[in-house]
């Protein structure tokens, strides 16, 4: 595990001139559960940091692998002078059975098509209930509310559903003249 | 046996011949025993479950179509009575039913070569105004609606528009209980009347989530449940209400949040034109 540095090719390419770009990769840091460090454990995950000398538009992460199974990139975006970390590939998988040997020595390229360019929507990340209860004193049951809430809405869903596009006969009407005499009179 | 029935008869006549032609006199002119065999074969055409509700109701249009005269109700409240049969949800019943409304409308209008036929305007816009009203509306609440689906007399309406109306006004008159339900679960006691904050943090709650308006079917439909979630509703209202304010604020009434929650569904059909 510790020599897969030196295995490592790593060559990162921009986007404007599809040329290498030059960085710096950190030893791979082991993620340790809590305090003390034992040698039997053999912890599964490891972390590499990149750093790029400056920002540039990443194209495509080309490397080698060395027997690691499952890959998550993610990168800090600078935008307006805030930095955002965002992940681009999350448990992307490198090799098909983590105990076999297939996919353990292969060359990977990832390209720009395979991160998602939007970041998660906004009402998703909101989904994980907020930590403090809220004080509900007095206030209405929320889960009555929501329950006729959301049944108002399928309503109005089905309502909207079977909207079609069909139009009035305006002048198919029993006893009335039909269209197309019109242009006799 | 026969001499005692006959008694009260022997009374007005002597002789049985007479009494006999009576009878059948009577029963000739009025024309009951065509009536009566009339009423039969349709029993047994339909085999309802309930013969005598079926005759009863059968007798019962006849005698309201002798006293009107005109067909035509009697086709609007028999087209009424099988659509009340089944609830929309019950898809298929329902779209059955409306089928067979339908057909009851469109007898007697000639089929025309250029489009067939349909029902007529004001029979349709009648149906439409007796199905809010069955279905529990009140004149002012379904006339926006109405307004907006409805057509004009003259207007031959086809099946598929005829469906959609008949199923927008069932479904309204559900939307609109649903909403009572709502106004009755955020107003604190029965006999006070509901908060106005808390009112329009819910209906801005359901306006949100009407709105949402991108991405595939699957998408909005999660988008939407995702903003009226428990958690969700409970945020809304808690940041409306802190917990220092106490029922001091001004209220809104039951009405006028009906009035609300029906402008949001009403904004949404789509005008008949």
């Amino acid at each position: 595990m510790y020599d897969m540095i030196k295995q490592h090719r790593h060559v990162i390419r921009s986007i404007m001139s599809a040329k290498a770009v030059s960085c710096t990769i950190k030893s791979p840091v082991a993620l340790q559960i809590g305090d003390a460090v034992s040698d039997s454990s053999r912890p599964g995950v490891y972390i590499t940091d990149i750093n790029l000398a400056e920002p540039v538009n990443i194209q495509e992460i080309s490397f080698k692998n060395y027997y690691a199974a499952y890959l998550t990139v993610r990168l800090q975006r600078r935008e307006d002078g805030s930095a955002k970390w965002v992940t681009c590939l999350r448990n992307y998988c490198l090799m098909s059975n983590p105990h076999a040997e297939a996919g353990s020595h292969d060359y990977f390229s990832i390209y720009r098509q395979q991160d998602s360019e939007r970041d998660v929507p906004v009402w998703l990340s909101t989904l994980t209930p907020v930590d403090e209860p809220l004080d509900l004193n007095g206030l209405p049951d929320p889960e009555t509310v929501s329950s006729s809430i959301q049944q108002m809405w399928a309503l109005t869903e089905i309502m909207q559903a079977s909207q079609t596009a069909a139009s009035i006969g305006r002048f198919d009407v029993e006893g009335s003249y039909d269209v197309k005499l019109l242009s006799y009179t | 046996m026969a001499e005692k029935r006959r008694a009260g008869v022997v009374i007005m006549s002597d002789s049985k011949s007479a009494a006999a032609d009576g009878d059948q006199e009577f029963l000739s002119q009025a024309g009951v025993s065509a009536l009566l065999r009339g009423a039969l074969l349709k029993l047994l055409e339909s085999r309802p479950e309930d013969p005598v509700g079926f005759l009863a109701e059968h007798f019962g249009h006849l005698s309201s179509e002798a006293d009107d005269g005109g067909a035509e109700h009697q086709s609007v409240s028999r087209a009424l009575w099988h659509l009340s049969l089944a609830h929309h949800s019950q898809r298929s019943a329902f779209n059955n039913n409306v089928r067979v409304a339908y057909e009851l409308l469109t007898q007697g209008v000639p089929c025309r070569v250029s489009g067939g036929g349909g029902v007529r305007g004001r029979l349709y816009s009648e149906m439409l105004r007796c199905l809010c009203s069955e279905g529990g509306l009140s004149g002012s609440t379904a006339a926006p609606l109405l307004r907006r689906i409805q057509s004009h007399d003259y207007e031959a309406v086809p099946f598929e528009l005829f469906r959609q109306g008949v199923l927008t006004c069932a479904v309204f008159a559900d939307y609109i209980r649903k909403s009572q339900c709502l106004y009755a679960a955020v107003a604190s006691a029965p006999d006070r009347p509901a908060e106005r904050t808390l009112c329009q943090a819910v209906l801005s709650t359901l306006r949100e989530a009407l709105e949402t308006a991108d991405g595939t079917d699957v998408a909005r439909y999660l988008e939407a449940s995702a903003k009226i979630s428990p958690a969700k509703v409970a945020q809304a209202m808690a940041e409306v209400h802190p917990r220092a304010q106490l029922q001091d604020g001004p209220t809104m009434d039951a009405q006028e949040f009906e009035d609300a929650a029906a402008a949001l569904f009403i904004a949404r059909v789509r005008i008949v034109t």
